[in-house]
């Protein structure tokens, strides 16, 4: 069976991961001298705990190469197959180090493909998870591995934010760039464009109609084929979109879940995203 | 607290040869970035080999000690210093020199080097100017002396460092006009910043990333807008002078008057002169007075001015759609700058602008489709005639006032294409009421309502519908007359004759009357209207 690997930046939760045998490899954080493993040895509530506390941002690193060649080669005893989905490379290197990885594994009769995301949090997470279905019923690497990557953008991510200074003192704006900076106090909205890059989409002005613009933006399609909703720190208003879009897919198929600690430096506390796979019926698979 | 890692003389060449590499893989983004203090878009490329000649020279030197290589590396550094933003860095880095003893060298005196730069780069410029790689040197500095504190690692120094010069760089856009109007951050400030990053990198061991992946521009902290200045900047004119017993202040006193963003560094046996003059025979003949020349370079600044425009014009915009507007009053400019309007004409109620003036702003943007928010009754005939005079394609939103401007504005969406944004901001436009607020300069009578001279009225929406004593009666009556919502936004906008204590009281009154909806209080600077209130 194929073995599905990605990043915690796909906001796979621990459950999820060992329900459908997804390794999830965690980035590091680091706040000041100390050095913690992403959802590992740092949970999201301490997360943002200590980030009220602390004076700088934390920052955040990937695996090394050799780290992830090691991953490769321990799942590659049980599997000849292995499937990789990275966090998009316009945000980070670790697609880049799995790619040196790839060639570094000491097993060279298992067959890996790496799939460079171009998307973050659950935008890559649903990806990453139809993936692991897909090997669950029994598909190969070479079925599943050009399916996803076609699927990248028919699955659409939009998050509200209070702020991007976050995303902004992280380096990860992007286009999104030209919503920063008004004096009237705004909710901006952002996307992961088809080029991995942050893109702007429009600004609200207060949370309640960021809240009513994603509800909508969840309305606006027709074939949902999966639905995530995430948060940094408000659960409650999460789910209560959530209650509010199982009118249109059912409620236990939506996946609500926290953002991961190495997300949230870049987001903030006051993400609110939802995503969405849009899947016209004819669609091969 | 345990004592930090020492480093080594060749560590520190290490850590500078990366830390070149590291900044060439971004140095034509640097050059594209440059504005000030002219476009003349080469600074990353000066940067680069200035930094370069520094390693070059600390490879001739045979000595091994940190102090040793970095003498040699400040030595090469001035040698080869080109451009404004070289001739600061090699100051930086003679103050690096400055600090470093012995055979090893620490966080502290990285730290020390680093103030000891500062104050160099501050001294070596006839008029230092913030908002540029000087104000970044400066808090990286200070962050670097604070980290000190609290441990001498030179990792956590760079650290702070880093984090300190990354805030910096993203700021420089609001403290100097011309960075702000070009929508970027200071290049030289980016170029220090990736040079500390560098190191940073290098310390910590993360040389195989350093391959992989490439520096980070800075976004800056506020929204972008183009204007394009067409004065002779003249010649870009560099040179060394080599003699005995010359003093960097006389030199400094003669060349000042003969141009601008004069750089005079070095020692009395080598002085190494930047300028930017429409001379440059003048200075070189003064100079020649001093001892001899070396290392001449003079380049024409509006050939570079020239190429910068064509890599700006040529920049991807952050928006498919120009947009321009009708705005008078400065807190409101402000505002709509904020919202990412790329041009302002200033104007509106009794200053209407000509069509030539739109027509001037429509082709001054960067876009080929753009909207035009005539935020004024009287404007709006002018705004239609655009169209025919312009290679663009420009549609016209009807906004009769500010406030439907800025609720057009909030609309905007950066995915939907020029006809639907149209349409979403017409939209806006009727989800939004204006109230202004003006005391009447004579008695009327508008609309059967009569009103006496020095009453306060409320227009609503072009309709005259109270006329009270004072503002907050008259408010507290026009706002009566609307259905505001709890999910609804207020925004006061006052005006420039009122004073912000005033203003909180009305803020206040407003929060009275409506405590479940979120009211915010703006200074709009506008004239004519002591108040301009938006309910959406």
């Amino acid at each position: 069976m194929v073995k599905v690997i990605t990043d915690s930046v796909s906001d796979i939760t621990p459950d999820l991961a060992e329900k459908w045998g997804i390794t999830v490899v965690p980035l590091h954080i680091h706040f000041g001298t100390e050095t913690f493993l992403d959802r590992v040895d740092l949970q999201t509530e301490e997360f943002y705990h200590r980030l009220e506390k602390s004076k700088s941002l934390p920052t955040t690193s990937t695996v090394t190469s050799k780290e992830m060649a090691a991953l490769f080669d321990g799942l590659s005893e049980d599997t000849d197959e292995i499937l990789g989905i990275y966090l998009g490379t316009k945000l980070s290197a670790t697609y880049e180090m799995a790619l040196k990885a790839k060639e570094e594994v000491k097993n060279k009769r298992c067959r890996i493909e790496v799939v460079d995301s171009r998307a973050a949090i659950a935008k890559q997470g649903l990806l990453v998870l139809e993936a692991a279905k897909l090997a669950q019923e029994g598909k190969g690497l070479s079925e599943i591995e050009p399916y996803i990557r076609e699927s990248i953008p028919r699955v659409h991510l939009r998050g509200s934010f209070d702020t991007l200074e976050y995303l902004r003192k992280g380096g990860r704006i992007g286009r999104a760039q030209s919503l920063i900076g008004s004096i009237l106090k705004v909710n901006p909205i952002v996307t992961i464009e088809d080029d991995g890059v942050v893109g702007p989409c429009g600004r609200e002005r207060n949370r309640a109609r960021a809240i009513e613009y994603l509800y909508n933006f969840v309305l606006g399609f027709k074939n949902i084929k999966a639905l995530a909703v995430e948060y940094g720190t408000h659960h409650d208003e999460a789910e209560a979109l959530t209650e509010r879009l199982s009118a249109v897919f059912p409620r236990e198929d939506i996946i609500l879940s926290v953002t991961s600690p190495v997300v949230g430096t870049y987001t903030g506390p006051s993400i609110l995203a939802v995503s969405v796979w849009d899947e016209p019926p004819g669609m091969v698979r | 607290m345990a004592a930090g890692k020492l480093y080594t003389g060749q560590e520190l060449r290490e850590m500078f040869n990366y830390s070149t590499r590291w900044l060439e893989k971004s140095a034509p983004a640097i050059n594209a970035l440059n504005v000030f203090p002219v476009p003349d878009g080469d600074t990353g490329i000066n940067m680069l080999l200035t930094m370069r000649s520094a390693i070059e020279e600390s490879y001739h030197s045979p000595d091994r000690s940190a102090v040793d290589v970095a003498r040699a590396l400040a030595q090469g550094a001035l040698m080869g210093a080109r451009g404004n933003s070289g001739v600061i860095l090699s100051q930086i880095i003679g103050g690096l020199a400055f600090a470093l003893e012995g055979e090893q060298f620490g966080g502290g005196n990285f730290a020390g080097g680093l103030v000891q730069g500062s104050d160099r780069a501050y001294r070596a410029l006839s008029s230092p100017v913030e908002g540029t790689i000087l104000t970044v040197v400066r808090e990286a500095a200070m962050a670097a002396k604070e980290a000190l504190t609290e441990g001498d690692d030179l990792t956590f120094v760079l650290e702070a460092a880093v984090s300190a010069a990354r805030d910096t760089v993203a700021s420089t856009p609001s403290l100097l006009p011309q960075l702000q109007e070009a929508g970027v951050v200071d290049a030289g400030g980016q170029g220090l910043y990736t040079i500390l990053e560098g190191f940073l990198l290098y310390i910590r061991g993360e040389i195989e990333r350093m391959e992989l992946i490439a520096p980070r521009m800075i976004a800056p902290d506020t929204p972008l807008s183009l204007r394009l200045e067409d004065k002779p900047y003249g010649y870009d004119t560099v040179f060394i002078i080599r003699g005995e017993g010359l003093s960097l202040d006389k030199i400094r006193k003669r060349l000042q008057s003969k141009g601008n963003c004069l750089i005079i560094a070095g020692d009395e046996k080598v002085v190494k002169v930047h300028i930017h003059t429409l001379k440059p025979g003048k200075v070189l003949e003064y100079a020649l007075s001093q001892g001899t020349l070396h290392q001449i370079e003079i380049e024409n600044m509006d050939d570079q001015a020239q190429d910068f425009l064509r890599v700006a014009q040529g920049k991807p915009p952050s928006s498919k759609i120009g947009i321009a507007c009708v705005v008078s009053g400065e807190g409101l400019t402000r505002v709509f700058r904020s919202l990412g309007v790329g041009f302002i004409i200033p104007g509106g109620q009794t200053m209407n602008p000509k069509v030539g003036d739109l027509v001037e702003a429509v082709d001054a943007l960067p876009q080929e489709e753009v909207i035009i928010l005539p935020n004024n009754q009287n404007v709006i005939l002018t705004a239609g005639q655009v169209k025919e005079l312009t290679s663009k394609r420009v549609m016209v939103v009807p906004t009769r006032t500010i406030i439907q401007g800025i609720a057009a504005l909030l609309s905007m969406s950066y995915e939907d294409n020029l006809e639907t944004n149209v349409q979403e901001m017409e939209e806006a436009i009727g989800r939004v009421v204006t109230i202004e607020l003006t005391r009447a300069v004579r008695s009327t009578t508008v609309d059967g309502m009569k009103i006496g001279k020095g009453k306060v009225m409320a227009i609503v929406d072009d309709k005259i519908v109270a006329s009270e004593e004072d503002h907050a009666g008259a408010l507290h009556k026009a706002l009566s007359t609307l259905d505001v919502s709890d999910e609804g936004v207020i925004t006061v906008y006052y005006g420039g004759k009122v004073q912000r204590d005033k203003a909180e009281g009305i803020e206040r009154e407003v929060r009275g009357w409506y405590p479940e909806t979120q009211v915010e209080l703006v200074y709009g600077g506008q004239p004519h209207y002591d108040y301009i209130i938006s309910v959406e």
